[in-house]
């Protein structure tokens, strides 16, 4: 694939001062930042990552206000310093923000800046999406957290247990519905940041970047938005039972009609328990960067790092019932969930003793970054060996739900996230700023934060075991915990102390400070190629790596990567480009055209948040009118920026090598996207359907001898009618790639016609046999399975209809036909949630 | 707040120093508590230890050390600290943790309870027959009670938990870990004390703005002190007419409580046939004097922010202390 | 997926261990869980529900252990040692099925930390 004996003329041009100005130019005029109020519409990576970390952080800073004042409500007992009302909001909110608004999208937005950058990559391959994602995180963001400004914040803690939450008689108001809505739109944004970065590492790395080449940060990127995939769709699915039930009265957590309310928990824990560690992996991918640049060698056991990160992966999956130990399950359900509640910790272990082998087998450099590292270590260990503890069922009887589980949460969260995402902070800020963030504020913030925190957490373990159960407004005096809380609180302000200097030292004006020289800490990686202070276009040229850290160990390449010695040195046709790569061995395989500036993303976020907000009031006409405009943006965007035809097929990317700018099906980054985004959307209808087969193995007659089903009869039609429209969908693609466009087209029109008969034939079949979602959760079930598939029914026929549109217009062909190959897989996944919609709901009752 | 508001929380506070039982995990006197702080004490010096020794092998390696190590060196560390030493230790722990768990949950061997958990008090009724379950409620009938749970010295004690509005917790640290109490549940723990006492309860699941000031009370006694103790709270009240009673009728608080022997069959608030035989009042907030039944009648959202059951300010004085008299009598 | 010659690994073949011991705990957990979540009759035997498991534990301690053996043989074969940073696709194979061995063997553990419960649990208390 290299030839850099090629003695092109545009080799020979590279070395000419002249010529490199101009690539520079244009290179810098493509990748420029809008100006002026057009600034908004940017769409690189670069901007959004730093917007979309910096709202993180203001969320992160208002949920730590929200501390502080559950805390001086504490200090003392019987304080009645805020009303229990707003200290229900408080600890709410506090929660939901620092978990939601902070922990998991602080992790997406740092992605966002550094993976391109440790990929060589000039950008993500969607900055659109990752766009989009961080105009839905704001809009939902400000939605929820603005709500206590009105009194109506959610109340009910931040994993909202039903019945508490759904009934109206126990939380009158809107608390709930803002809670759920704001944050199923944030679930959006953080699924829509999954797919860009998983499409990322697979495909954009560098060429040469063979698997066993890649920074370990890109493996835990790889691994936790696999996991975000997997672990955000079932609270989706939880979140469409819970407004239902909300909205409409649809019995799913009202056990009086056949409902359970632990059917949330496990729906709420199958994602919350993962989240912990999509929430800690990240920031542990942090420290996996940090450590051999301040040890001064490779990481040592690279292999035991990638172990424990999809290790981890997966048994994180396996662990959600450790918060449900108390809800009186069989023993030996708790037993499997004790047991891969212990296996975990092995694989994190593995994790602390590679960075301790790698320091041990290095001379380690003192600094900032070291230090807030060394802190998260001592920190997390505690946080992890009360994981332990609380693994194990008996012990997690007493320990549940009282100071000793908000201690043990803090140290994990605290230790293993924040304390990481600090030294991050440090490390990485000369990549945002082009200037290092100072010595001894951070040192003193560093004192000051490790101080208080153990100040703050440690006494909580004894005021839980103690008898402090937690989410109390106060406590009486006789209880014992005044002391241990006053420390509590004192070293809440101490902890507060400490971020505020950060605070300050990141805001203060530097003016003539003098930039940072560049690589300042003297790392290995291919972040740290940028100048001080950083160019837009992010890497000079795209290097061909050959080495886990190739500043250190490929000869003169830096140099080789500012001459443009490497690929894409140019923007010739002035376009944003990046290269595509092989999963296993990073071959140079497409130039991909990525889109530039545009307000579409903003507009689409701005309908979707409408049709969300005005549905917690309960607006419906807005909703609607919300719901059809964010539609049209959506379509609008895709028909304007996506699967553009290029003006020639291939072109010279650099060293000899041509590159085709336009590939189709699973060679092309879009039908990636789509293949991961339907593997969430096919987990959140798995979840909706372990609603259904729960419901059937805790009830004794399930679907209820006295209900009629919807038949066998609709179903069945309706299944014929989606294989149907699945056949022309796929004989679409094939005709189209075949050059048989006319009849292409004609099976398009054909399916989309069909999968609407196919969606309604599927809702005819509950209609017409008569069953009430509100009379029992069989019915409620049953609809809700139903309405899913027939609406993916529908989403299909759109696109179908897309397809069309574009081939008639043009912007389809036989060789450029990544809408129908896309629209086609999309159709592959619709036919495996209609198999097992109507196996379940039709045939299985039949067959029981 | 307001000045009554203010003197009220000065009561409120002076009165729950005055009541309190153990509330504690550290003081055990029960088997199931016991059994679970000696897990704790013994776990707590394993992690100390391990925190000690990871925590000074890093210092070693980023201060100590004269010079790095070798590769093969560090790998042999993550070989025996980051795997085997974990596998083992946390194999041995969780045969102990599940051996253990069994064993809490053997079957019991004395009364059965059935204990409502409702906002934001504890229905209690002694000599039912029931079993755990999903999609299920409590037995009906037994003994009434509320927020006061006696239990007798050496049994095994099954306790029926259930809820008809929200998902609340039983804990009682003294004496055994927590269960939920779940609408369209009924679960099962069982308690097996090993001293006599007054053991202090508390609902550990948030369940609502008073969720703070659901606490109850648990009496250990002897097998016979049980048995008198529910023979009496099975008979009818003590005094069954009298201004106060009148009163309590008139002014409408039988619509929601019961006191037995009068025509008060409220079923909403706590049975009071024999409330002033129990030592707190508005579960486990105040301790159980006239002057506190009538300082909770008069306003009951000072005493118990979020509490379901409205203040009765606008009655005249003497009319609340006559309910309060009344109720003071119902032993 | 090949178990004698040489393969070539993946993604797919990185994670086949760890999938074997989701499957075995989702497969442990929803049978028990069909078997107990009832909740009633708690001190029932469940001895067929034991048995099952232990069968299926050991169809997939077996299957993670040819896993393991293949990735060893390979790994063996192309050259053994914790080495694996050099760009070749040699290195990357060493790699792969290093890592895949080390899976393997966590999987080993984790489906029989998952297999104790069985051994403790007669009935559905």
């Amino acid at each position: 694939m290299t030839d850099t004996t090629d003695q092109s003329p545009t080799f020979a041009d590279k070395e000419d001062e002249a010529v490199r100005r101009a690539q520079e130019d244009r290179l810098r005029a493509v990748w420029a930042a809008p100006k002026g109020w057009r600034y908004w519409s940017a769409v690189n990576n670069t901007e959004v990552g730093i917007w979309y970390t910096a709202l993180s952080f203001i969320f992160m800073l208002f949920a730590g206000v929200l501390a502080l004042i559950m805390r001086a409500q504490l200090a003392l007992p019987e304080n009645d310093l805020v009303t229990p009302d707003f200290y229900n909001q408080a600890f709410t909110l506090h929660g939901t923000a620092m978990m939601f608004l902070f922990a998991v999208p602080i992790f997406e937005a740092v992605a966002i800046i550094l993976l391109p950058q440790l990929l060589g990559a000039r950008d993500l391959p969607f900055p659109r999406l990752s766009a989009f994602g961080f105009w839905c995180f704001l809009i939902g963001g400000v939605f929820v957290m603005g709500s206590i400004f009105f009194g109506q914040a959610p109340s009910s803690g931040w994993f909202m247990y039903p019945p508490l939450t759904t009934e109206e008689e126990f939380t009158p108001g809107y608390g709930p519905d803002i809670w759920l809505l704001g944050l199923s739109f944030i679930e959006i944004a953080s699924l829509a940041a999954a797919v860009e970065l998983i499409v990322g590492t697979l495909k954009c790395r560098p060429p040469g970047m063979r698997l066993n080449l890649m920074p370990l940060y890109a493996w835990y990127v790889l691994v936790v938005a696999g996991m975000i995939l997997f672990a955000f769709p079932p609270l989706i699915a939880g979140d469409i039972l819970f407004e239902l039930e909300r909205l409409f009265d649809w019995p799913f957590f009202d056990p009086s009609r056949g409902g359970d309310p632990v059917l949330w928990q496990h729906l709420f824990w199958i994602f919350g328990h993962p989240e912990v560690y999509i929430v800690f992996l990240p920031a542990i991918a942090l420290v996996a960067m940090i450590v051999p640049t301040f040890a001064q060698r490779p990481i040592l056991g690279y292999s035991w790092i990638v172990l424990a990160a999809v290790g981890t992966g997966f048994i994180s999956f396996g662990l959600w019932v450790h918060h449900m130990y108390t809800t009186g399950l069989p023993s030996i359900s708790l037993g499997f969930f004790s047991a891969a509640s212990e296996a975990v910790a092995i694989p994190t272990g593995v994790q602390i003793f590679v960075f301790i082998a790698t320091l041990l087998t290095g001379h380690v450099i003192h600094s900032v970054p070291m230090l807030f590292v060394s802190g998260a270590l001592a920190n997390f260990v505690i946080g992890g060996l009360t994981g332990v503890m609380v693994a194990l069922a008996p012990f997690d009887w007493q320990a549940h739900d009282t100071y000793f589980v908000v201690a043990h949460l803090h140290y994990v969260l605290i230790g293993g996230m924040l304390f990481p995402v600090v030294a991050g902070v440090y490390y990485y800020w000369p990549l945002v700023s082009g200037r290092k963030l100072s010595d001894r504020p951070g040192r003193i913030a560093f004192w000051l934060m490790f101080a208080g925190f153990n100040l703050a957490f440690l006494p909580m373990h004894y005021s839980g075991l103690a008898g402090m159960p937690r989410r109390v407004w106060t406590y009486p005096e006789s209880l014992g915990v005044g002391t241990a809380n006053m420390i509590s609180s004192v070293g809440a302000f101490v902890f507060a102390s400490g971020i505020l200097i950060i605070v300050w030292d990141v805001l203060r004006p530097r003016g003539k400070e003098p930039y940072a020289k560049r690589n300042p800490w003297n790392a290995g990686t291919l972040e740290w190629l940028v100048e001080m202070p950083g160019e837009s276009w992010g890497v000079r040229s795209i290097p061909a790596v050959t080495s886990r850290y190739p500043i250190w160990e490929q000869p003169n390449f830096i140099d080789d990567v500012d001459k443009g010695r490497f690929y894409l040195p140019d923007a010739a046709e002035m376009k944003r480009e990046t290269i595509i790569t092989s999963v296993l061995d990073g071959k140079p395989l497409q130039c991909l055209r990525v889109p530039g500036p545009s307000f579409m993303p903003m507009i689409a976020a701005v309908f979707t948040g409408a049709m969300f907000i005005f549905a917690t009031f309960h607006w419906w006409a807005a909703t609607i009118v919300a719901m059809g405009l964010s539609t049209i943006s959506i379509m609008v965007w895709l028909w304007r920026g996506t699967s553009l035809i290029p003006e020639k097929p291939e072109k010279d990317v650099g060293l000899g090598l041509k590159l085709p700018l336009y590939k189709s099906g699973p060679h092309s980054v879009g039908w990636w996207a789509m293949f991961i985004m339907m593997m969430g959307d096919a987990t959140a209808f798995l979840g909706l359907v372990f609603g259904y087969y729960y419901f059937f193995t805790i009830h004794a007659d399930f679907p209820p001898p006295s209900t009629v089903g919807p038949g066998v009869l609709w179903p069945s039609v309706a299944f014929g009618l989606f294989a149907v429209a699945w056949s022309t969908a796929l004989g679409a693609r094939l005709s189209n790639q075949a050059g048989r466009v006319g009849r292409a087209r004609v099976l398009m029109a054909a399916g989309a016609l069909v999968a609407l008969a196919a969606s309604a034939a599927l809702l005819w079949g509950p209609y017409v046999t008569g069953l009430r979602p509100t009379a029992h959760v069989y019915p409620a079930t049953v609809w809700v399975i139903t309405i899913w598939t027939a609406a993916h029914g529908v989403a299909g026929s759109l696109m179908l209809g897309y397809c069309l549109a574009r081939s008639l217009a043009g912007r389809m062909t036989p060789a450029h036909d990544i809408d129908i190959f896309n629209v086609a897989l999309y159709w592959h996944f619709v036919g495996f949630t209609v198999i097992v919609t109507v196996g379940t709901l039709a045939y299985l009752p039949v067959l029981m | 707040m307001t000045r009554s508001g203010v003197l009220a929380a000065a009561l409120a506070s002076a009165a729950l120093t005055g009541c309190q039982g153990a509330q504690s995990a550290f003081d055990p006197a029960g088997v199931e508590a016991e059994r679970v702080l000696t897990l704790f004490w013994i776990m707590l010096a394993g992690g100390a230890a391990i925190w000690i020794v990871v925590i000074g092998i890093s210092y070693y390696a980023v201060k100590g050390k004269s010079g790095p190590y070798s590769d093969r060196s560090g790998i042999r560390l993550i070989v025996w600290g980051g795997c085997v030493f974990p596998v083992v230790v946390l194999a041995g722990l969780l045969w102990w943790g599940l051996t253990m768990m069994q064993e809490l949950r053997r079957a019991a061997d004395g009364p059965t309870i059935a204990v409502s958990a409702e906002r934001f008090w504890w229905r209690v009724a002694y000599a039912v027959d029931g079993e755990p379950g999903v999609i299920r409620n409590l037995p009906r009938g037994g003994v009434p009670s509320a927020n006061e749970i006696w239990i007798p010295l050496g049994k095994r004690t099954e306790i029926l938990l259930s809820s008809p509005d929200v998902i609340h917790s039983f804990w009682v640290p003294p004496l055994a870990g927590k269960i939920d109490a779940i609408p369209g549940r009924v679960n099962r723990l069982v308690l097996e004390p090993t001293s006599p006492g007054v053991f202090n309860g508390a609902c550990a699941e948030y369940c609502g703005t008073a969720h703070t000031y659901m606490g109850f009370r648990v009496v250990v006694v002897p097998q016979a002190e049980f048995e008198a103790y529910v023979a009496s709270q099975a008979l009818p009240a003590a005094v069954v007419d009298g201004p106060g009673a009148g009163l309590f009728l008139q002014n409408g608080c039988a619509a929601c409580h019961t006191v037995r022997g009068t025509p008060a069959d409220g079923a909403v608030g706590p049975d009071l046939t024999h409330v002033a035989s129990r030592r707190t009042i508005a579960a486990g907030v105040l301790p159980t004097t006239v002057e506190n039944f009538a300082a909770f009648i008069r306003s009951t959202e000072h005493l118990k922010p979020g509490v379901e059951m409205p203040g009765f300010g606008m009655l005249p004085d003497e009319e609340i202390t006559a309910i309060a008299k009344w109720l003071g009598t119902l032993e | 997926m090949q178990v004698f010659g040489k393969t070539q690994d993946n993604l797919w073949t990185l994670v086949a261990a760890p999938t074997i011991w989701g499957f075995h705990f989702l497969f442990s957990y929803f049978l028990a869980a069909y078997r107990c979540a009832p909740n009633d009759d708690v001190f029932r035997n469940i001895g067929g529900t034991r048995m099952a498991i232990s069968g299926v534990t050991a169809v997939c301690l077996l299957l993670i252990l040819l896993i393991a053996r293949r990735a060893w043989r390979e790994w063996r074969a192309d050259g053994g040692g914790y080495s694996n940073n050099q760009d070749t696709p040699e290195a990357r194979e060493r790699f792969l099925e290093f890592s895949t061995l080390l899976l393997a063997a966590l999987s080993f553990a984790a489906v029989v930390f998952e297999t104790l419960p069985v051994l403790v649990f007669w009935d559905c208390r």
